[in-house]
């Protein structure tokens, strides 16, 4: 099969690269732009864990042909740290405990940052629905729910964590 | 897990993409959203020598009313249609169909024409729009033709369409006040889910609210293919509106019910599920019928 040149946006830079039309954004991703940040874990759209924003809405990257993000912005994980400094989410994740073996959490973070993008005062519920579509075998998943609470409340106090 | 390979086919219209599937017939398959065929592919149980991706083309997303006919592109996402205030206000049912696919990463991506093509017994589009009396709309080279919902699924995986043809867009007449519609889907978790059972409902009362002048009630996962229940609806046109005539017809549900059992429960516990959702069904579909009326 013949590859073709991919132009989109990643993490707000133009990006140009090759792909043959059977390579999914998530291949493209980790193996041809070394961005191991976004995981692979089932492969069909069932964990989450390949979850990257595409046009600011959380897909799985897995079920996303190359071809598919041409002309899109897309934004992973990496996106979210501003060098040394952890995005607020990240920071309520290590304060509540909410990563054991931290795979899930890319894309946890991204699914709960696509939330907090619409709507900055989510109740549990609405928490996680938003994040029904990640899963998590260590945590039990409750820490994550506190973490992102605390990351959307804090949001608006004064000196609290900016999201 | 690895993609087989296959040649791929970006048209930048409809009509391009209907040639290409004259063309290659079945040996080609549409590409949407992905979220089914990707997976089927990935599984080795589909390896389709082309893929039209429709990415390219254009305007088959819109969600419009037009006069007395909400019209829905078959590429529209079931996120976008489940948070739609078109559809929110017009058809809600179909609104809780499509927000209760897979996990919101699956609802950004999947659309409601793959949705109905992937033809899953179980799906969840299907029996809102079966029960709002919807029309699906098929076009090929050949032109364009309009079939019902009803007549549309054949089996697990099998519609009435041919190779040649893509499914572009479905059309909805709008109900008339005094309609409400439920959705009610059973499974092991609250997500990433298919049903064992589920079942959609729309009711339409008379003017004053006291009496139900039509029904359809949908049944999925309980046959090859979604069904509506005859007796269900026997039982409760011409009724007075009141929890009698919900009981009644989710009794008699069960009765159109042909469920298998297999790793997500047994035909027995569905038989017993059929009646408690429809029943659930129901009474949110008199709720709304009830505010849709003002009252």
């Amino acid at each position: 099969m013949k590859k073709q040149l991919i132009s989109f946006k990643l993490n707000g830079r133009p990006v140009d690269a090759p792909a043959a039309p059977n390579r999914t954004l998530l291949q493209l991703l980790r193996e041809d732009l070394r961005l191991t940040g976004t995981k692979h874990g089932c492969g069909v759209g069932d964990c989450g864990s390949c979850t990257v924003l595409l046009d600011g809405k959380p897909v799985n990257s897995c079920l996303v042909l190359a071809f598919q993000v041409e002309g899109k912005e897309v934004t992973t994980v990496e996106a979210l740290a501003d060098g040394d400094k952890l995005h607020p989410l990240q920071e309520s994740f290590v304060e509540h405990g909410a990563i054991q073996c931290g795979f899930c959490t890319p894309g946890m973070l991204l699914s709960a940052k696509s939330l907090l993008d619409r709507n900055s005062r989510p109740n549990e519920l609405e928490i996680r629905e938003a994040l029904s579509g990640n899963l998590c075998r260590c945590t039990g998943y409750q820490k994550i729910v506190e973490a992102v609470q605390d990351a959307a409340e804090c949001g608006d106090r004064p000196g609290g964590r900016k999201k | 897990m690895l993609l087989p390979q296959f040649e791929c086919h970006l048209p930048s219209s409809l009509e391009e993409a209907c040639l290409l599937l004259k063309k290659h017939r079945d040996k080609a398959k549409v590409l949407a959203g992905g979220t089914d065929l990707l997976v089927n592919m990935k599984r080795k149980i589909l390896s389709p020598p082309h893929l039209v991706a429709l990415d390219r083309t254009s305007g088959l997303a819109d969600i419009a009313l037009c006069g007395e006919v909400l019209e829905i592109g078959a590429l529209a996402t079931a996120s976008a249609l489940a948070s739609s205030p078109t559809v929110l206000q017009t058809v809600p049912v179909l609104a809780l169909g499509a927000g209760k696919i897979g996990s919101p990463l699956i609802r950004n991506r999947a659309t409601v024409g793959g949705n109905l093509v992937s033809a899953r017994p179980a799906g969840d589009t299907a029996p809102p729009l079966m029960a709002l009396g919807a029309v699906v709309v098929l076009q090929s080279a050949a032109g364009v033709r309009e079939t019902s919902l009803d007549e549309f699924f054949l089996g697990p995986g099998q519609t009435i369409m041919t190779p040649e043809e893509i499914l572009i867009g479905i059309r909805i007449p709008v109900p008339g006040p005094g309609t409400g519609g439920g959705y009610e889907k059973l499974g092991l978790r609250a997500a990433l889910e298919i049903a064992i059972v589920n079942v959609a409902a729309v009711i339409k009362l008379n003017s004053t609210g006291k009496k139900i002048d039509s029904a359809r009630v949908v049944l999925g996962a309980v046959a090859p293919r979604p069904i509506r229940s005859p007796r269900a609806e026997e039982a409760l046109i011409g009724k007075p509106a009141g929890p009698k005539a919900l009981e009644k017809a989710a009794a008699a549900a069960v009765e159109d019910a042909r469920p298998i059992s297999d790793h997500r429960g047994s035909a027995e516990y569905r038989r017993l599920m059929v009646e408690v959702l429809t029943r659930r069904a129901l009474v949110s579909a008199l709720e709304n019928a009830r505010q849709s009326l003002g009252g």
